[in-house]
């Protein structure tokens, strides 16, 4: 998964569990970038009576280094705050919702906004109402009326949601995690001498029906760059990207009141740049470790990404099939070309007309040139298609993330460093099988951009 | 002492060497105490017993709660914890009192 579930102790607490970062020039409207940040993984949609939502004791933030240290520039903090009309029913509506007001609606979230730079902390909005999570035709008629009204808008031109969404990143979770299996490859797989597939077969979307909460926020580009001139070559059109989300240190159960706790000061437990590098990349036991830390320090990281275990995997799992890369791993050299898409953003003048370079600070963000207009006909696999503004110039909603990282770690972007490598056949071509076709709630053209999440009713388990 | 007990209980206190978590100290005044040195007035003094308003300290109208983390019984050092605050301290009496009374 990008980051679901990823590390041991974080996997324990979902409601703290980052799953994906999007950043992206908002298509639709020009001059601002949308920031999207999801928590609470692989959501079951009929998960009542005690539907999703977010904790009120996490601080969720989506963070912008907009100077190359590895830092928060710009923090735009989220904290929730529920709110229970009668303690006295088990249900969560006794009625359907057809507003953010009905009175049918128990059990309802509502959050406060603010934007923190280095020296001062502002708040954006306050008591924001969250949409209920979508239960079905009865208790929540005209869903997509509902998500509507709670997006916000907020100082200086920008638009707020936080809520239940569809799940928009596709994976085939089933295979990758059965030995790095690849149903379209599945044949070459060594399968470990069981000889079990005898063919290709298609990737299944193990995300497919599944929500998640995300905080998204649409904002001006000049509210998170450092000035420059809107150019794509000016480094300062490039900002970092992350999610953290921090729990209080103590929290104690008080079996009097029947609820948790929580004092004293917040620390980071999760956090999520660029997909898949604490899924795929970071060790087991460092997982969490790394989870607690800022982008800036990341450099004790850095050798998973220049040396990533994958890379060596990948021609043991399929043999004869990746032998230039079985090579590459074997020689010892790091991978210059992961560490530049991943640690420090590509330079300038190694794609033409493109870089979303933040300087030699090696750490983990997803790096977007803001000044790189939205591709009229997006290619899902970003740059490795020669779409300049998708992954990993930011990541928008539809890319297909998993098959970007899973050629690049396979040798497809090697050359951007050693003209002299030649990448495998295959390192062009292997993929987990999906599309954003795999994924059953369509996308929306305009914010938040994630589909309305499945309702309870008409998803069953 | 009956909620501190069982707290203390799951944490394993039996051992003064563990790391014990106590909780509910009586609000603002404790802690103002605990960061002078608390030589009097302590509510979990060894032999004591809390007074009854201590055990809802988490609800009590004047402040946040106040958590104390005896972090070594050995060298004393002590986590106080308060709304959003952390206090770091080392002192040993006070730590070997707040064993004693979470037995």
């Amino acid at each position: 998964m990008s980051s679901h579930r990823e590390a041991p102790e974080i996997s324990k607490d979902p409601v703290a569990d980052s799953t994906d970062v999007y950043a992206f020039v908002s298509p639709d409207s020009p001059g601002t970038v949308t920031l999207i940040a999801n928590y609470i993984p692989l959501q079951e949609p009929a998960g009542g009576p005690n539907f999703y939502e977010f904790g009120d004791d996490v601080l969720y933030e989506i963070h912008i280094d907009n100077s190359g240290d590895g830092r928060a520039d710009i923090s735009y903090r989220f904290r929730f705050r529920t709110e229970l009309a009668d303690p006295d029913t088990f249900l969560y509506n006794t009625g359907p919702i057809t507003s953010l007001e009905s009175p049918n609606w128990n059990r309802r979230q509502f959050y406060t906004l603010t934007r923190a730079s280095r020296d001062h902390e502002t708040v954006l909005g306050d008591g924001l109402a969250c949409p209920p999570c979508n239960i079905g035709p009865l208790s929540t008629p005209h869903y997509e009326r509902l998500a509507a009204a709670a997006i916000h808008a907020i100082p200086g031109g920008g638009r707020v949601f936080a809520g239940q969404r569809a799940e928009g990143f596709y994976v085939d979770l089933g295979a990758i995690f059965d030995l790095g299996n690849l149903r379209p490859f599945e044949e070459l797989h060594n399968q470990f001498g069981m000889h079990i597939f005898s063919k290709p077969a298609p990737g299944v979307n193990a995300t497919n029906g599944l929500n998640v909460h995300s905080i998204a926020i649409q904002v001006p580009v000049s509210e998170l760059t450092r000035g420059g001139t809107g150019e794509a070559h000016d480094r300062r059109s490039v900002i970092g990207v992350w999610t953290t989300a921090s729990r209080q240190r103590v929290r104690l159960w008080d079996a009097d009141h029947g609820e948790n706790i929580t004092s004293g000061p917040y620390r980071q437990v999760s956090r999520l740049g660029n997909p898949l590098v604490n899924e795929v990349l970071i060790p087991l036991g460092k997982k969490d470790r790394w989870n607690s830390l800022p982008p800036a320090d990341d450099k004790q990281f850095a050798s998973y990404v220049a040396h990533p275990g994958l890379a060596g995997l990948l021609p043991v799992l399929y043999p004869g099939v990746f032998p230039h890369l079985a090579a590459l791993a074997g020689s010892g050299k790091a991978r210059a070309d992961l560490e530049a898409i991943l640690l420090t953003g590509i330079p300038d003048g190694v794609i033409p007309g493109f870089q979303n370079y933040t300087g030699s600070v090696r750490a983990d963000m997803l790096r977007l040139n803001t000044a790189i207009e939205p591709a009229a006909k997006p290619n899902i696999l970003g740059l490795l298609g020669g779409d300049l503004a998708g992954f990993p110039n930011g990541r928008r909603v539809t890319d297909d993330v998993v098959t970007v990282e899973l050629r690049a770690i396979a040798g497809a972007t090697y050359p951007l460093v050693d003209k002299s490598y030649r990448p495998d056949a295959a390192a062009g071509a292997v993929t987990d099988g999906l599309t954003p076709a795999s994924v059953k709630a369509p996308y929306l053209d305009e914010f938040p951009y994630l589909g309305t999440p499945y309702s309870g009713f008409s998803t069953p388990s | 002492m009956d909620g501190t007990r069982g707290d203390s209980g799951n944490a394993g206190t039996s051992d003064p060497s563990r790391r014990v978590v106590l909780r509910g100290v009586a609000g603002i005044g404790a802690a103002a105490a605990a960061a002078g040195g608390l030589r009097s007035g302590f509510p979990l003094a060894a032999g004591a017993q809390p007074p009854a308003a201590a055990h809802p300290a988490y609800h009590e109208p004047h402040g946040d709660p106040v958590v104390v983390h005896v972090r070594d019984a050995g060298t004393g050092e002590l986590d106080i914890f308060r709304g959003t605050g952390h206090t770091r301290l080392r002192d040993p009496d006070l730590a070997a009192r707040l064993v004693r009374a979470s037995r």
